[in-house]
């Protein structure tokens, strides 16, 4: 725990210094947010439930690889991942190091989105946004575990950047059927019976990715 | 014959398709040989300098 | 040996291509319902078929190639992926032809094709990833760990997608079942296709793995030409 512990800090404590990423993915979000509104022109309120959750998973989706490959390229500008990788630290904490920290980073993007949502989307902070949170925080996860696995792949090519969201988003594509819908149902005021089932695909998702990402992260980081 | 077209249509999209992916497969295929080929004939020339350099220096 | 074995394995493959074609359109019955049209299905299926058994060859071939590190599977999985490609761009292409007629329409969000197109756009970054990079072991590892994980997450594909389209209002009525074979040589038909497009798949893939050898013996070949030269200059 003592070393998972300072790894996160390490990642945390650079992140607190630049703000590259965190900056990076709440401009993005903000940006795909308005280009949304631009192109739905939305009434909002609850009969663009559908639109709002839409646009907020859209925003995640392409502000999160953004931010991905941002904190990879300052990792490979100061050498971090080439030190760590030649430290004895077991391959599977330095994968649940670097999602936690790039939780907490879509997880601070995403909060500032919503907020921006329910402006632009003219919603209320009530119970039916505060349900909008659990679809959210499973979405979170499975995709903090996607591009931490992934962007150990493209940060090592000169078009990483174009590639990570090519790979990312269509494996991302089971959760973002299942997060766009409990979160419109969540909007809509559904009852909880009603979303149970994309929960699952969600957790199913989150499972599945974390598990890969423990097994496979060793892979996909050594050298040589 | 209703839908005749639709039916030709797609069995020519088949082949056409695969007889493409054949015919850049083997043409990528000869380009490789040949570079192989050349790249053996270069191989052996300079080993053939190599092991000649010594008694070049040698005798000179 | 081999050589022969391979000529024999072409003479085959084309034989058996040309009974399938000879079959589909000179031998098999006009089905009731859809009529001529319903023909493409005996290659749309056979197509969709070898699609999905070269993608999970993609899979087997990276799990391999990681437990045992042996180049031999990950040229396999690459020229999987390769041929998957064309297969499942073939079953997209003669999918929607045959939807036009029937379906009224080029494309649906059915849960098959939607499933498909993602298959498509996954092994389509399979393949960018390994065009856009350098044939070294560590990028075969990432390919391998890519390949894995996206069979994995295709059960979880296919139950989202079928979720979302049965519990959406259907533009569409989608009649899926109406594939009753009902003249048994529909059935021999269908067989023939498979069997034909299974040969072609084990032709392409192996054509592909030993361009792939190839590769790898130019590259070995073209560092000791750089060695060699680098011993001329000192």
């Amino acid at each position: 725990m003592g070393a998972f512990g300072a790894l996160l800090r390490k990642d945390l404590r650079l992140e607190l210094r630049a703000g590259e990423t965190v900056l990076t993915l709440i401009g993005l979000s903000i940006l795909i947010l308005v280009a949304i509104v631009f192109a739905f022109n939305p009434v909002g309120g609850a009969q663009d439930a559908a639109t709002a959750a839409g646009a907020l998973w859209v925003a995640m989706i392409f502000a999160g690889t953004a931010g991905a490959t941002q904190a990879l390229a300052a990792e490979r500008e100061n050498g971090c991942l080439r030190a760590l990788l030649v430290s004895p630290l077991d391959r599977a904490l330095l994968f649940f190091a670097k999602m936690t920290a790039d939780l907490v980073f879509i997880a601070v993007g995403q909060t500032v989105a919503v907020i921006i949502l329910v402006l632009f989307f003219n919603l209320d902070f009530d119970r039916r946004l505060a349900a909008m949170a659990l679809p959210l925080a499973l979405g979170i996860i499975g995709f903090a575990a996607l591009t931490t696995l992934l962007a150990g792949i493209a940060g090592r090519l000169r078009a990483g950047a174009l590639l990570l969201p090519l790979l990312a988003v269509p494996l991302f594509v089971p959760a973002l059927i299942a997060g766009v819908k409990a979160s419109a149902l969540a909007l809509a005021g559904a009852p909880l019976a009603d979303r149970l089932i994309w929960f699952k695909i969600l957790v199913a998702f989150d499972v599945l990715f974390t598990s890969a990402g423990y097994m496979l992260f060793e892979s996909v980081v050594t050298e040589g | 014959m209703e839908h005749f077209p639709y039916l030709l249509a797609a069995y020519s999209i088949i082949f056409v398709l695969i007889a493409l992916y054949v015919i850049f497969l083997q043409s990528r295929q000869a380009r490789l040989r040949n570079r192989i080929r050349a790249a053996e004939a270069r191989l052996a020339r300079l080993d053939e300098t190599v092991a000649r350099r010594p008694r070049d220096a040698a005798s000179s | 040996m081999a050589r022969s074995l391979s000529v024999l394995g072409r003479l085959l493959t084309v034989l058996l291509m040309l009974t399938a074609i000879f079959m589909v359109f000179a031998w098999v019955p006009n089905e009731a319902e859809q009529g001529l049209v319903q023909r493409i299905f005996y290659f749309h299926v056979a197509c969709a078929w070898v699609a999905f058994a070269a993608f999970a060859l993609v899979a087997v071939g990276g799990i391999f190639f990681l437990w045992l590190g042996q180049t031999v599977f990950d040229d396999l999985a690459y020229a999987a992926a390769e041929t998957g490609m064309l297969f499942c761009t073939l079953v997209l292409i003669t999918g929607s032809i045959w939807a036009k007629p029937i379906w009224g329409t080029w494309w649906t969000w059915d849960s098959r094709l939607t499933t498909t197109l993602i298959l498509w756009m996954l092994y389509g970054g399979y393949l960018l990833l390994r065009a856009l990079s350098e044939p070294t072991p560590q990028i075969a590892r990432f390919a391998a760990v890519f390949g894995i994980v996206a069979a994995a997450d295709v059960p979880v594909i296919i139950v989202s997608v079928r979720l979302w389209r049965t519990i959406h209002p259907a533009v569409i009525v989608t009649r899926e079942g109406t594939h009753g074979l009902e003249d048994p040589r529909m059935v021999i038909t269908l067989l023939v296709s498979l069997a034909a497009f299974t040969a072609l798949l084990v032709w392409f893939l192996t054509l592909r793995m030993a361009m792939l050898r190839d590769a790898d013996r130019l590259q070995t070949l073209m560092r000791n030409i750089a060695l060699a030269e680098a011993a001329l200059e000192d």
